[in-house]
C-alpha cells in the first residue's frame, strides 16, 4: 500500500512536469506584441530590453531549465510582469486560493447531502412518482444550459432573499447569505450528476443475488437499501468525487465572476489574454496537481471501500 | 406419521407476460410434514422454483395467485390476528396467500423458512465480511450483538464445517473457494433458524466432490437442527441420496407423488418412466441414451387433459381430453395418469423401467 502511494505520487510528478514544459513551451509562443500593451509606439531597444527583463531573450531549453530549477530550489513560482507588475505570483494567488476552494468544498458538501439522498430515493421508488419527478428534475438541470440558470438563479434568488447582486467588500464576503446562491449555482450539475448515477447503479445492484438472499434472510426494505445495496452502488461512484470536485472548481470561473467572489475562477482566462506567463504556469500547475490528487483519492477510497480491490500485489492471489 | 408442517392447496399461479396470461402452476396440491426431506424433480420450467418463491413471498412482481392457499402451521396460532389465520384438523395455521404487506413476510422470511439460493458466487454480499453477514442474520430473528453474537457466529461456522472459523468471520466472499462460500450461505439460513429451508439447486454451481460433501453437511444440520428441507432439483442422484419423499413436476402441476423408493423403483406416471429413462446410468453401453421427444405444452394456453400426453406415445385417448384425477398406488404413493383407472387397459412400462423394479425388489430382500 505504501510502496504503491509511493510509485502513484512519483508518477504523478511526473505528469505535473510534462503539463508544466507543455503549457511552459505553448505559452512562449505567443506573439510579442502581446507582452507590451503599447508595442506600436516602441523602439527595437525597448522592445530588446522588455524582453530581456522578462528573460524572453534567452534560449527556450535555458528558460526551462531557470523555471524548474527555481520552482525546486525556492519554491518560486516566478514574479507576474502585467498582471500586477512585479508581484510574485505566489503572493497575488495566495489570498485567492482559500476563497475558491471554500466556494468547492461547500459546493461538493452541498451536492452529496442532496445529491446521494435524491438517488437513493429515485432507486427506492423506482417507477413511481419521485422516481419520475427526479428523472424530470435531472433533465431539466441537464440540459439548460447552465449560463441560463445561473442567472435565472442569481436574479431571482438575491431578490427573493433581499441581498445584492454581487459580493460588495468584506461585509457582503462574511455574510453567509451571500455564499448560498453561488454555492446552489455550483451545486445543481454535480445533484443531477451523483443523483442519476447512484439510482442506476442502485437499480442495477438491486437484482443482484446478494438482495436476494438478504431479503430471504429477513432484513427489511430499508436495512436492504442502506445496508447491502447502498454501499455497493457507491463504490463505481466514489471515484468520480473527486474529479467532479475539480471540475466544480475549474467551473467556477463564471460563477465567481457573476457573484463578484475574488477567487482563482476568472483568473486564467485573464492571465492568458494579457500573457503574464508566469501566472498562467503557476494556476495550470495548480489545476494540475488538483487533478492528480484527485485522481490518486478516488483509487484510494475505491481501496477503502471495496476489499476486492488491492493496490498492493500479491503474488499468485487473483 | 408427523404432522404437516406446510400444505399446498389448489395452488394456481398466473404471470402477466405482455398482456398475455401464463399458467405456471395449475392446482397444486402438497403436504409438506414436519421434520421430513422432500424432493421436488422436473424439468426447467415445470415450476418448482415458482412454487417455491410463494413460500417466501418471492414471486416475480408480475405473477400473482389467482386461487390456492398455502397454510404454514409452524407459528401456531402466534399470527391469529392476520387475516390468513385459521385451523383445520391438523392445528392453526396461517394462509400465506393472504399475506398483502411486504413487511408481513418479515414474520416468516429467515426465521420461519428460509431459502438456500442457486448461486453461491453471487449471493453473497462482495463488500461484508463472512462474519458481518451471519451476524445480521442473528441480529435480526435473535437480537444478538457484539460478543455473544461473534461467538455464536464462530460456533455456526464450526457448524458448517468451515476450517479456521475465528480467521474466516474476518474474510470476505471473494477470498473463499465456491465450496466454502456454499457453506456460508448454508450458515446464514443456520442462523436465521427457520423451520423450513428451501434448498434451490443447492449444488448445480458446485463440482461433484464438493456437491457430496454439501449433502452430507445438509443431511447432518437437517437432523441437528430439526429442519424440514424442501430441495428443488432436476439431479435424480441429488433425490436418491437424501430425499424422503419426491414429488415429480410437470408442466406447472404435480403428477406422481411419492416415498423415495417408490419413485424410484415403482413409478406409475408416463412423465417419471420417460425422467427416470433418460437417466445416463441407466442407459445401456453403446445404446443411444434415452430422451423425451417434444416440447413442455405452451402454457398460454389452457392445457387440455394430461399435460404430458402429447409427448407421451402411450397416451390413451382420454388422456388428451380430460386431466386424470390422482390415483391411490399406495397410502404414500400417488399419481395424476388414467392408467391407473381399473378401465383402463393394461400396459407395461418401458424396459428400462421394469429392470429398476427388478433392482428394487433386490435391494429390499437384501436390505
Amino acid at each position: 500500500m505504501g510502496s504503491y502511494i509511493a510509485k502513484r505520487l512519483l508518477r504523478s510528478v511526473l505528469t505535473l512536469v510534462i503539463i508544466l514544459t507543455i503549457v511552459f513551451i505553448l505559452v512562449r509562443q505567443m506573439p510579442l506584441e502581446g507582452y507590451f500593451p503599447n508595442f506600436e509606439k516602441m523602439t527595437p531597444e525597448q522592445i530588446k530590453n522588455g524582453l530581456h527583463s522578462m528573460g524572453l531573450d534567452q534560449p527556450l531549453p535555458v528558460q526551462l531549465y531557470h523555471f524548474f530549477r527555481d520552482l525546486i530550489t525556492k519554491g518560486d513560482l516566478g514574479t507576474s510582469r502585467i498582471y500586477r507588475q512585479n508581484v510574485p505570483v505566489a503572493e497575488i494567488l495566495a489570498p485567492k486560493i482559500p476563497v475558491s476552494v471554500r466556494l468547492g468544498t461547500m459546493s461538493l458538501i452541498v451536492s452529496l447531502l442532496l445529491g446521494l439522498p435524491m438517488g437513493t430515493l429515485m432507486a427506492k421508488y423506482k417507477g413511481k412518482f419521485f422516481d419520475h419527478f427526479g428523472t424530470g428534475v435531472i433533465v431539466l438541470i441537464e440540459a439548460v444550459p447552465a449560463a441560463v440558470y445561473y442567472l435565472f438563479i442569481q436574479f431571482y434568488g438575491t431578490e427573493a432573499l433581499g441581498i445584492g447582486m454581487t459580493m460588495l467588500g468584506d461585509k457582503d464576503f462574511n455574510n453567509w447569505q451571500y455564499w448560498i446562491l453561488p454555492v446552489l449555482s455550483m451545486s445543481l450539475g454535480n445533484i443531477a450528476y451523483y443523483a442519476m448515477w447512484l439510482r442506476r447503479y442502485m437499480v442495477d445492484e438491486s437484482t443482484k443475488d446478494y438482495v436476494l438472499l438478504a431479503r430471504i434472510k429477513g432484513a427489511g426494505e430499508g436495512r436492504i437499501m442502506f445496508r447491502h445495496i447502498f454501499r455497493n452502488a457507491f463504490v463505481p461512484m466514489v471515484q468520480y468525487i473527486p474529479t467532479s470536485f475539480l471540475n466544480t472548481v475549474i467551473g467556477s470561473i463564471y460563477i465567481e465572476s457573476l457573484y463578484s467572489i475574488p477567487g482563482m475562477g476568472g483568473l486564467l482566462v485573464d492571465v492568458i489574454k494579457k500573457q503574464d506567463n508566469a501566472m498562467v504556469q503557476a494556476i495550470v500547475l495548480l489545476f494540475a496537481c488538483v487533478g492528480v490528487i484527485g485522481l490518486l483519492l478516488g483509487d484510494l477510497m475505491m481501496v477503502a471501500l471495496d476489499p476486492r480491490i488491492s493496490l498492493a500485489k500479491k503474488g499468485g492471489d487473483k | 406419521m408427523s404432522k404437516n408442517i406446510l400444505s399446498v392447496r389448489n395452488l394456481h399461479v398466473k404471470f402477466v407476460l405482455r398482456g398475455r396470461e401464463l399458467h405456471a402452476l395449475r392446482g397444486i396440491n402438497l403436504d409438506v410434514r414436519d421434520g421430513e426431506s422432500i424432493a421436488i424433480v422436473g424439468e426447467s420450467g415445470s415450476g418448482k422454483s415458482v412454487l417455491n418463491k410463494n413460500f417466501i413471498g418471492l414471486l416475480d412482481q408480475n405473477g400473482f395467485i389467482p386461487e390456492g392457499e398455502i397454510r404454514y402451521y409452524g407459528m401456531g396460532d402466534k399470527l391469529r390476528h392476520y387475516p390468513g389465520a385459521g385451523s383445520d384438523d391438523n392445528g392453526s395455521y396461517i394462509d400465506l396467500t393472504a399475506f398483502k404487506k411486504k413487511e408481513d413476510w418479515l414474520r416468516i422470511r429467515g426465521s420461519e423458512i428460509c431459502m438456500i439460493p442457486q448461486d453461491p458466487m453471487t449471493s453473497l454480499n462482495p463488500l461484508k465480511t463472512i462474519g458481518w453477514q451471519i451476524s445480521e442474520a442473528l441480529l435480526l430473528h435473535k437480537g444478538m450483538r457484539g460478543k455473544m453474537a461473534y461467538e455464536e457466529t464462530i460456533r455456526i461456522l464450526e457448524d458448517v464445517r468451515i476450517d479456521d472459523p475465528r480467521r474466516r468471520y474476518k474474510q470476505y466472499p471473494h477470498e473463499l473457494s465456491g465450496g466454502m462460500r456454499q457453506r456460508v450461505v448454508i450458515a446464514i439460513a443456520i442462523a436465521c433458524s427457520p423451520r423450513i429451508l428451501i434448498c434451490d439447486e443447492p449444488t448445480t454451481a458446485l463440482d461433484v466432490t464438493i456437491q457430496a460433501q454439501v449433502l452430507s453437511l445438509l443431511h447432518d444440520l437437517k437432523e441437528r437442527y430439526h429442519l424440514t428441507i424442501i430441495f428443488i432439483t432436476h439431479d435424480l442422484g441429488v433425490v436418491a441420496n437424501i430425499a424422503d419423499r419426491v414429488a415429480v413436476m410437470y408442466a406447472g402441476d404435480i403428477v406422481e407423488l411419492g416415498l423415495v423408493d417408490e419413485i424410484f423403483f415403482d413409478p406409475r406416471h408416463p412423465y417419471t418412466w420417460a425422467l427416470l429413462s433418460s437417466l445416463p446410468q441407466l442407459g445401456m453401453r453403446g445404446e443411444e441414451l434415452y430422451a423425451i421427444r417434444g416440447t413442455p405444452p405452451n402454457l398460454f394456453k389452457e392445457v387440455q387433459g394430461d399435460a404430458f400426453a402429447a409427448r407421451n406415445p402411450r397416451a390413451l385417448e382420454i388422456d388428451k381430453r380430460e386431466l386424470p384425477p390422482y390415483f391411490e398406488v399406495s397410502p404414500t404413493h400417488y399419481a395424476r395418469t388414467w392408467l391407473l383407472d381399473p378401465r383402463a387397459p393394461k400396459m407395461d412400462p418401458p424396459a428400462v423401467i421394469q429392470k429398476l423394479k427388478e433392482l428394487g425388489k433386490e435391494e429390499t430382500h437384501h436390505g
